[in-house]
């Protein structure tokens, strides 16, 4: 595809990050590391399951089954990836805090630790759009474009770059949800980062069916929607009833 | 005392080093990715004769056994040039050769910038069809080096050129050194980052003696080292090196609280980040932060009043510091490249310790053989240039740590390379065929 359609197929999957990340993320260096550890942790756990994987794909079957068990996997391999990155920030806002102590500063406010899980959230989102999306586009540039026979309504990086945008919001979001509900025992909120993962996983399985993406997608979105409400919902309830303390 | 968080201002430092790296990676990648693609120009292999295989010519009709034979053969030989080179430098520089050395340095720099820096350009020019004439390139490349060169040296040039020049020096070599053929760059990188272990933390290690033959006299290496100063403003109350500092506070929560263990080295730990050339009292950008040897609550009566007198500015204790080091001039006739990141020490004064909020410094063949590992990952496909490029971030984040605990001179090449190879390799033969397998079928997780 031309370098115009490729970089605007970029900003359709990654757009709404690099602006977070310009807004949000950038003015905070800490936050930029945050952003680039988690990376690495979901890079890490890809090439994990990948080794696991690898021999399965190569059947070029359409079959669900190994599909949904790769997924199955995949989502309650994360999942734990999830739960250890809770157990490191931690510890993390333990020292934070001990040095803030240090340096007679107070201790991280609420937004504080919301943008922290912000920023790891938003970490596995780029990093799936990266690895999933945007490494399939560079190669491509160049004359035609490449369709995918059971989506052929639109090119295959279209497709794809919608995908990952959901993806990349339902990371980013369900993070914050996450931590939150970890940190204060609330098992809604820490239940619903699993279940939307795996429900939005599963959801692409249909893409497998001819024309399927086109009841899989919007669905897809409509959990990218759920999670957006929920953690503005539960960002709400928190602060508002922390107006008082800040911590 | 203002009342902002702490998270505002964590970890500037690392991102002063860590932004110049990625920027430096990026454009390598782009060069090499847009106008040295080597299914474009496969068929015109030009290989050049580097220092890098003087002994074998790589060519791909080799059989694998081969390769890797004649790579490590090269990598060999590399690596011995590299420390001869290095102990002459060493030679040189007991000896007081040290105006040779400057203009050495100065001469290698002009040759990049013009000669190598020139043959991108046209490469450049050349792919994309620009339309220039011969005289204007000459001019605009005569001023382009020239100030480069100057900028480079120079203490009277605003921070932020020399900064750029550094980072297109880099880009510069990274580029030409990516052109070495493919097994030869891999066994080579890690015989470097084997070497730079050997001749930082060995106790007959060349950059060892360097350094601390440059500590002794108190003085600076004639080297090309990248300084990462941050902008302070005025009111810049609590700041770096809070590295060193977040990390006592790690280590010092482990020792619960009591007084001894508490009383973590903070003093030890809070340095001079910097280099520090005697002429540069003229910096007046640092703040002072008292001290004690007491658990954090007295700690922090005592911060309150001094921080009242923060606002003129003092002169700097007299320092001793030690500064990286690194000479890199790559080319075909030589080519030697040491690196580290280091932190500068300085001496205590009574309970209260000045520091300087100057950021770390990294040496040219870090930014060099990094870009060189991505440059090489571009080459076969841009997944393994996003994994290489985590990697070797966070290589250099684990290296930037250690030094706040280790506080001397580190290798800064082992970690990161060792782990960008790690995962290039396993992302080339692993993970892509399982990524690129599930997302065409637009299976996603």
């Amino acid at each position: 595809m031309t370098v115009a359609a490729g970089t605007g197929y970029v900003l359709l999957a990654l757009g709404p990050s690099l602006s977070l990340f310009i807004a949000v993320i950038s003015q905070k260096p800490f936050l930029v590391l945050t952003l680039l550890s988690s990376t690495l942790l979901w890079l890490m756990s890809l090439i994990a399951l990948s080794e696991i994987w690898r021999a399965f794909l190569s059947f070029k079957t359409g079959l669900l089954c190994p599909y949904a068990l790769v997924i199955l996997t995949s989502v309650a391999f994360q999942e734990a990836l999830r739960l250890f990155l809770w157990r490191l920030y931690k510890r993390m806002e333990q020292i934070l805090d001990a040095f803030a102590d240090r340096v007679s500063k107070p201790h991280l406010f609420i937004t504080d630790r919301m943008q922290i899980a912000l920023a790891g959230g938003m970490g596995h989102g780029v990093a799936h759009a990266v690895f999933f999306y945007v490494s399939l586009l560079t190669p491509a540039f160049g004359p035609a474009t490449y369709y995918v026979e059971k989506c052929p309504q639109m090119p295959f990086f279209l497709v794809s770059a919608i995908v990952a945008l959901a993806f990349v919001t339902i990371h980013t979001f369900s993070m914050v949800i996450a931590f939150s509900g970890y940190s204060e025992g609330n098992r809604m909120d820490q239940y619903f980062a699993p279940a939307v993962h795996f429900t939005a996983g599963m959801l692409t399985l249909t893409n497998l069916a001819s024309r399927g993406c086109v009841i899989g997608i919007p669905l897809l979105y409509g959990i990218a929607i759920i999670t957006l409400g929920y953690c503005g919902k539960m960002v709400w309830k928190r602060l508002t009833e922390n107006r008082g303390t800040l911590h | 005392m203002s009342t902002g968080s702490i998270l505002e201002t964590i970890g500037q430092e690392i991102i002063g080093v860590m932004s110049p790296v990625s920027i430096c990676m990026f454009l390598v990648v782009l060069l090499v990715y847009t106008v040295y693609n080597p299914s474009a120009t496969s068929s015109a292999a030009t290989t050049i004769r580097t220092a890098a295989n003087l002994v074998y010519l790589e060519s791909p009709s080799d059989s694998t056994s081969q390769k890797l034979e004649g790579a490590i053969l090269n990598a060999v030989v590399f690596v011995v040039i590299i420390t001869l080179v290095t102990f002459l430098l060493l030679l040189l520089y007991y000896y007081r050769f040290t105006n040779f050395l400057l203009y050495y340095t100065r001469f290698s720099v002009f040759m990049i910038f013009s000669a190598m820096g020139s043959s991108i350009l046209i490469s450049i020019i050349q792919r994309f069809n620009i339309p220039i004439d011969a005289v204007t390139f000459y001019v605009l490349l005569f001023n382009f080096t020239i100030l480069g060169t100057i900028s480079v040296f120079s203490n009277g040039v605003p921070i932020i050129v020399k900064q750029s020049n550094m980072v297109v020096l880099g880009i510069i070599v990274a580029a030409w050194f990516s052109r070495l053929p493919e097994w030869t760059t891999w066994v080579v990188l890690v015989a470097l980052a084997l070497y730079d272990l050997a001749a930082v933390l060995a106790p007959g290690g060349p950059l060892k003696l360097l350094v601390e033959l440059a500590s002794s006299r108190d003085e600076e290496l004639p080297a090309l080292v990248y300084e990462s100063r941050p902008n302070v403003g005025r009111n810049s109350r609590v700041r770096d090196s809070s590295l060193g500092m977040l990390v006592t506070a790690g280590i010092g929560m482990n020792s619960d609280n009591n007084d001894n263990g508490g009383a973590v080295e903070l003093q030890e730990l809070l340095r001079n980040v910097g280099s520090d050339d005697v002429n540069e009292t003229r910096e007046r950008a640092h703040m002072v932060i008292e001290v004690g040897q007491n658990e954090r609550r007295t700690n922090r009566d005592e911060i309150e009043e001094v921080r009242e007198d923060v606002g003129e500015t003092s002169p700097l204790i007299g320092d001793s510091y030690n500064s990286v080091n690194d000479v890199s001039s790559g080319g075909v006739e030589n080519s030697n490249g040491e690196n580290r990141a280091l932190q500068g020490n300085e001496r205590d004064a009574v309970g209260m310790e000045e520091m300087n909020s100057r950021g770390i410094k990294l040496g040219m063949g870090d930014f060099i053989f990094y870009s060189v590992l991505v440059g090489r990952a571009a080459m076969y496909d841009l997944m393994t240039v996003y994994a290489c490029y985590l990697a070797i971030i966070s290589g250099l984040g684990c290296t930037l740590i250690l030094l706040a605990v280790c506080r001397h001179a580190l290798p800064a090449l082992p970690i990161s390379i060792a782990l960008g190879v790690m995962f290039y390799f396993l992302t080339r033969l692993l993970m892509e065929p399982f990524v690129v397998g599930a997302s065409t079928n637009l299976v996603m997780f």
